[in-house]
């Protein structure tokens, strides 16, 4: 990646920006030209962010593409370098930012036929991809935290006004949960910032200050607590089954597959990056809570009978996978939590794409009510069993490369945990094995003859998602090498 | 000279007979008029420093200056809030006008 | 051989086209699927020949396999990390690569006529194509992560086949418990794999072996890993206490059942524990593990075959107890043994399966009630099948009886005694229940006319492949003897291709054994001629007789019962008592109540707006008041 490759960097963030902006300027009665504008957007996200993981060097410096514009310096207390529009990304980032590119392009199609205010969904609805991409990219601090806010705040009117089921209990919750981790990470960075007396928020030069040990404990679990909530951390995770439940689709794809991860992002970029030693001393911590979510996702989510509400909670399961290869503080479970973070994020888009699509026509989503949809709606099936497949780990998919990295990761730290880790993964099959033989096979419940299969913008969709799934489930060395190098190299404190 | 004890007394019973207007009266008028007699208070603290401690420096007077526009503008305020009020519910009393509680 | 990738390879690009394009293709493609497993067949005989050839250099060397290196899959930390695809070929994988291709290749044929206008019929030659493949990737894998990758698939391509008819709600739950119950076992496998990896630091196999016979890994440490090891394949090959999936496996299609239920995908487990048998050999307390286990489900699985009425389902619990003989082989560390069994095993077992097909085919009803008298209308599916029960049965001559004799003999020789009685008894039960089997289905009269009438034999292209089974499994056993290997281009018999302890072993005929044996399987016929040979009312005496009995085996030792009860009580409900945590403690005590208490507080503390200008100014005056004390306290 070269230097001028900051401005692909800053293109995608700023492209969903500018996006919304026009869609401002459109009346909404013009819908082809709100559907022609998203569409060439869409894809300009999926474009850009395929150059910028493609074009990310392995071998080369930690941040590629790195480039400042002054914000605000020199004032009061901030410093020659105070604020700084600073992009660059490590190859955590740019895998980060490929999902984010995979997941917008089946996000904008499936919404094509919301008939409610369009074309104002669409303006939240890229304001808040501009919020996860430039997280994603931002090494400034206080840009990093604007961001971090701007990818959260469009969720409660996206929930509210376009969701389903009890949207405003679960759009209220949802916000005040998450902004209440917001208060924690708010507190963490301006301690940072005031501990280092650097006069800047720019992280890179502040991962080279060396923080206090004392201070290091004290903050990180504020950091690992503020952003966890946003990774449905236990016991923090309740947001997570109700808000995905009445989020309509598009957002829940958005938002289990992407927006969960900048919370695990934001303990790798604030917490372990910043805070190394503090890391460390909380690792077991976090193994611990991971796998207690791990195994409590998957049993509650035995007892769940609405779809969505099982895939959230299938989430919680697997971002307690995260957690899990994070604390073990070797590079194999740490590339297995970045590998986890993207397919868990390719795989529960597939998921909520394809209960959208079935919702939007049968407006049920309780599984008993359910029985031989293969027979009504044979591609869903299909597509539906590719993301179950991939959720409960089965070789050749994405979630297997995932998970066996944390299992042996796990294993080097903890045996047992490991173990146990194992035998969620058995689970998780029972709870989704359940649901395809009640809702799927058996006798054709003639009560949905009505259904249509999924349109050609949703299934071109979960081809997408799906394509992604087997390709890193077959084929995992450009991530895994782009991953592994980055961390191995750079992240203090983890080793081989 | 009148010593400074002298005003600061006057000032205080000015102030303290202010505050219990504003504190006892229901009348609108009259508590307008009460913060009138605590703000002249004010005023003449002000001037009395003034006068005693620096003859030359004039911002105790400036001040009292400032109090007495301030004074007029909120009373000009006030009376046309007053004669609201007075029209919508044909009184001056301000416990009729309770609707902003719970 | 380095390119002994191919093999897989061809059925798996065939799963892709047949897939994607299958129902552009004339007939669904099925001629394609023959077409191409015809072909990994022809390779498999270049690559047995290829084998032969280093074989003939290296007399009787064990490690005469070829281990070769395709491409890392994953490297971290430059070399630190690494899953290789890799393959490797010895005796063993020589072994399972013609069986696999040649037993696939003769239930493709077979489905031409099976499945002939079936709904789905092109998928499901995609289907069995994905499995071929998987099942080929796992025989040639070299490490154990590439293994449990191939493992998994079979056991992906097995859920899809049994859940065939998912119309069937039975189905998809059978479908749904073999794949949940293999999965158990799984956990275990994939936990004994990532502990040798933690052990030695790699996935390959051949290097894993040696790290274990060099004593690099600690005793108690390797026993644990080759227990968990050894659940993975007890899951697989259906083992006591995993076994209970297996005949419920049979509602997938017939053919289905031949190829992945009896002859290929259930084997895996055995071959799993032959191929790490050295590293078993170090630690006894696991081999004995696998020999009881082995000897446990033999016998259980032949009572329950007694019993069973469904002739799918007897032949299931018959492969129960066969898969139990080759444990119980490994068990003493009889590599041959359990590989030759395998071998006889794999034809006689597709061979019966594929005959009950016909029958099931003729005449829609599998329950042996409704059958009776059927060797006048099927002859060729008659003949077939009582040869593949004679071999079944350990006749000699026929296949079965010269690999069962190799176990009872090497258990005999290294195990204890009464195992070795246990075994011999099984022996004779396996006789029983087989002509039990086959005197219900083609001989006496027929009990259900309509059934009956209805039945008649099956085209050619099904009876070709049972014709040639019936040939393999009359005289595959033979090739025990070192002049029948040396003829066919072998170094000898069996015993001297697949080689275990570096001895080999040339086959003799212990004739007092073999005698033995054989009377025990010809007592065995007798006792179900008397029973079921034409006089009904002896059959419901042997009933009557131990009612309970017979209760405990039709009701499979009340497993399936304790495990649906385990499941309901104690799976559900830690899953009710977990979902009734997050819902009232996580939920509505923690978040809800928290919103609730500030609202709450909101609600008493709202009465201090009371509206009035009075108590706001006395507020302010307060205020005042106490900050000037403040003020004037601090200066």
């Amino acid at each position: 990646m070269v230097e001028n490759d900051a401005f692909a960097l800053l293109a995608v963030f700023l492209i969903p920006l500018g996006t919304a902006v026009l869609l401002m300027l459109v009346p909404s009665k013009e819908r082809s030209l709100i559907i022609a504008l998203t569409a060439a957007s869409s894809l300009a996200m999926f474009a850009i962010s395929l150059y910028v993981f493609l074009t990310y060097d392995f071998g080369g410096d930690q941040f590629q593409g790195v480039k400042a514009w002054d914000y605000m310096s020199n004032v009061g207390l901030l410093g020659d370098e105070g604020i700084q529009l600073k992009v660059g990304v490590d190859g955590i980032a740019a895998a980060m930012v490929l999902l984010t590119g995979i997941v917008i392009v089946p996000g904008t199609w499936v919404s094509w036929k919301i008939q409610n205010r369009m074309k104002d969904f669409f303006i939240l609805l890229y304001i808040l991809t501009a919020g996860v991409f430039g997280t994603f990219v931002m090494l400034d601090m206080f840009m990093w935290f604007l961001l971090y806010e701007t990818a959260l705040l469009p969720m409660y009117l996206l929930i509210a006004v376009w969701g389903s089921t009890r949207k405003e209990y679960g759009a209220m919750k949802l916000m005040m949960m998450l902004l209440a981790g917001s208060i924690l990470i708010f507190t963490a960075i301006f301690a940072i910032y005031a501990e280092a007396g650097l006069g800047t928020f720019d992280m890179v030069d502040l991962y080279d200050v060396g923080f206090d040990e004392d201070f290091q404990k004290l903050y990180f679990p504020m950091v690992a607590v503020g952003c966890g909530i946003l990774a449905a951390m236990f016991p923090f995770h309740s947001w997570s089954p109700d808000g995905h439940a009445s989020a309509p689709t598009a957002v829940s794809m958005l938002h289990a597959g992407v927006l969960m991860k900048l919370g695990a992002f934001g303990i790798i970029r604030l917490g372990f990056q910043m805070m190394p030693e503090g890391g460390a001393f909380w690792a077991p911590a976090l193994m611990l809570v991971g796998i207690t979510a791990a195994l409590y996702g998957a049993i509650s989510a035995l007892r769940q009978t609405d779809m969505k509400l099982m895939t959230g909670f299938s989430s919680v399961s697997h971002m307690g996978y995260v957690m899990l290869g994070l604390g073990t503080m070797n590079v194999i479970g740490w590339t297995g939590a970045v590998l986890q973070m993207f397919a868990h994020g390719v795989m529960t888009a597939l998921f909520f794409l394809l209960i959208g699509a079935m919702y939007d026509q049968s407006h049920n989503r309780d599984i008993p009510n359910f029985s031989g949809m293969a027979k009504q709606m044979p591609i869903w099936t299909v597509f539906f069993v590719i993301a179950g497949l991939a959720s409960l780990g089965l070789p050749g998919m994405s979630g297997f490369v995932a998970e066996v990295h944390i299992f042996i990761g796990t294993f080097r730290v903890y045996p047992v945990i490991g173990g146990l880790a194992v035998l969620t993964a058995a689970i998780t099959a029972t709870y989704l094995l359940r649901m395809f033989s009640q809702a799927f096979f058996g006798e054709f419940n003639p009560r949905w003859s009505e259904l249509k299969e999924i349109t050609i913008a949703e299934r071109a969709g979960a081809t997408v998602l799906a394509g992604t799934i087997l390709f890193l489930g077959l084929w995992p060395s450009p991530w895994v090498d782009r991953i592994s190098t980055t961390i191995a190299q750079t992240i203090p404190g983890v080793t081989l | 000279m009148i010593p400074l004890e002298n005003f600061l007394i006057l000032a205080g019973i000015l102030f303290a007979t202010g505050l219990y207007g504003v504190l006892a009266r229901r009348s609108a008028i009259l508590i307008l008029m009460s913060v009138e007699l605590m703000l002249a208070a004010v005023s003449i603290n002000f001037i009395a420093f003034a006068a005693y401690l620096d003859g030359e420096a004039f911002s105790g007077l400036i001040f009292a200056l400032f109090v007495i526009t301030v004074a007029a503008a909120e009373v000009g305020l006030a009376l046309g809030i007053v004669l609201r009020l007075f029209r919508e519910r044909r009184t001056s009393y301000v416990d009729a006008a309770d609707t902003l509680k719970w | 051989m380095e390119e002994v990738w191919i093999l897989p390879a061809i059925p798996f690009v065939v799963f892709l086209v047949l897939g994607l394009l299958g129902r552009f293709l004339p007939r669904n493609g099925d001629g394609l699927a023959v077409l191409g497993m015809a072909a990994v067949v022809v390779l498999v005989g270049f690559v047995l020949a290829d084998f032969q050839g280093s074989f003939v250099d290296d007399l009787f060397h064990p490690a005469a396999g070829a281990n070769t290196y395709a491409f890392d899959w994953i490297n971290i930390g430059d070399g630190f990390f690494i899953i290789e695809f890799s393959t490797y070929v010895d005796a063993v994988t020589m072994v399972m690569l013609p069986v696999v291709s040649f037993v696939a290749l003769m239930v493709l044929v077979y489905s031409i006529g099976y499945m002939r206008g079936e709904q789905r019929y092109g998928w499901y030659f995609s289907a069995l194509s994905l499995f071929v493949a998987a099942m080929l990737l796992l025989v040639v894998s070299g490490n154990l992560l590439q293994l449990y990758l191939a493992w998994e698939g079979v056991g992906l391509a097995s859920y899809l086949l049994i859940g065939f008819y998912w119309e069937r709600q039975s189905a998809a739950e059978a479908a749904k418990k073999a794949f949940i119950t293999t999965r158990i076992g799984d956990v275990g496998l994939l936990i004994g794999i990532i502990l040798l990896w933690r052990a030695t630091g790699t996935f390959d196999i051949q290097d894993i072996i040696h790290a274990a016979e060099s004593g690099g890994i600690g005793e108690t440490y390797l026993t644990v890993a080759m227990i968990f090891l050894f659940a993975g394949a007890a899951g697989k090959s259906a083992q006591f206490p995993l076994h209970v999936w297996l005949p419920d496996a049979m509602e997938g299609p017939t053919p289905v059942s031949a190829l992945i239920h009896a002859a290929t995908m259930v084997v895996a487990g055995v071959y799993l524990v032959a191929r790490m048998l050295p590293v078993y050999n170090e630690v006894l307390i696991a081999r004995d593990i696998v020999l009881y286990t082995g000897l446990l489900t033999a016998f259980m699985a032949a009572t329950m075959g007694l019993v069973a009425t469904d002739i799918k389902r007897v032949l299931a619990f018959s492969t129960i107890s066969q898969l139990g003989f080759m444990f119980v082989a490994l068990g003493v560390g009889a590599l041959t043994a359990a590989m030759f069994h395998l071998l006889t095993h794999a034809f006689f077992k597709s061979l019966l399966f594929l005959g009950s097909g016909s029958v099931i085919h003729a005449t829609e009803q599998q329950e042996v009630g409704h059958l009776g008298g059927l060797r006048k209308k099927m002859p060729i599916t008659a003949i077939t099948f009582t040869i593949g029960s004679l071999a079944l049965a350990g006749i000699p001559i026929f296949a079965g009886f010269w690999s069962k004799d190799e176990i009872l003999h090497d258990l005999q020789k290294d195990g204890p005694l009464w195992a070795y009685g246990v075994l011999a008894a099984t022996a004779g039960l396996t006789a029983i229940y087989t002509t039990r089997l086959v005197l219900l289905t083609f001989f006496g009269e027929p009990k259900d006319q309509h059934a009956y009438d209805h039945a008649h034999e099956s085209p050619p292209i099904m009876t070709a492949p049972l014709a040639i089974l019936a040939t393999l499994a009359t005289v595959s056993g033979l090739i025990a003897f070192k002049g029948v290997g040396e003829t066919l281009g072998f170094v000898g018999g069996i015993g001297e291709f697949v080689v275990a302890h570096g001895e080999p072993h040339i086959f003799e005929i212990d004739w007092v054994f073999a005698g033995s044996a054989t009377a025990t399987a010809v007592a065995g016929i007798v006792i179900g001629f008397m029973y079921w040979g034409g006089d009904a009312r002896r059959s419901i005496a042997a009933r009557n007789w131990a009612p309970e009995l017979h209760q405990l085996f039709a009701r499979r030792y009340y497993m399936d019962e304790l495990y649906q009860a385990f499941i309901n009580n104690v799976v559900l409900g830690a899953a009710r008592v977990v979902a009734w945590f997050d819902k009232r403690v996580v939920n509505e005590t923690g978040v809800d109540g928290g919103t609730q208490l500030i609202g709450f507080l909101g609600h008493r503390l709202k009465f201090l707006q009371t509206g009035r200008i009075p108590n706001y100014a006395l507020g302010m005056a307060l205020g005042v008041a106490a900050l000037a004390i403040v003020a004037i306290g601090t200066t």
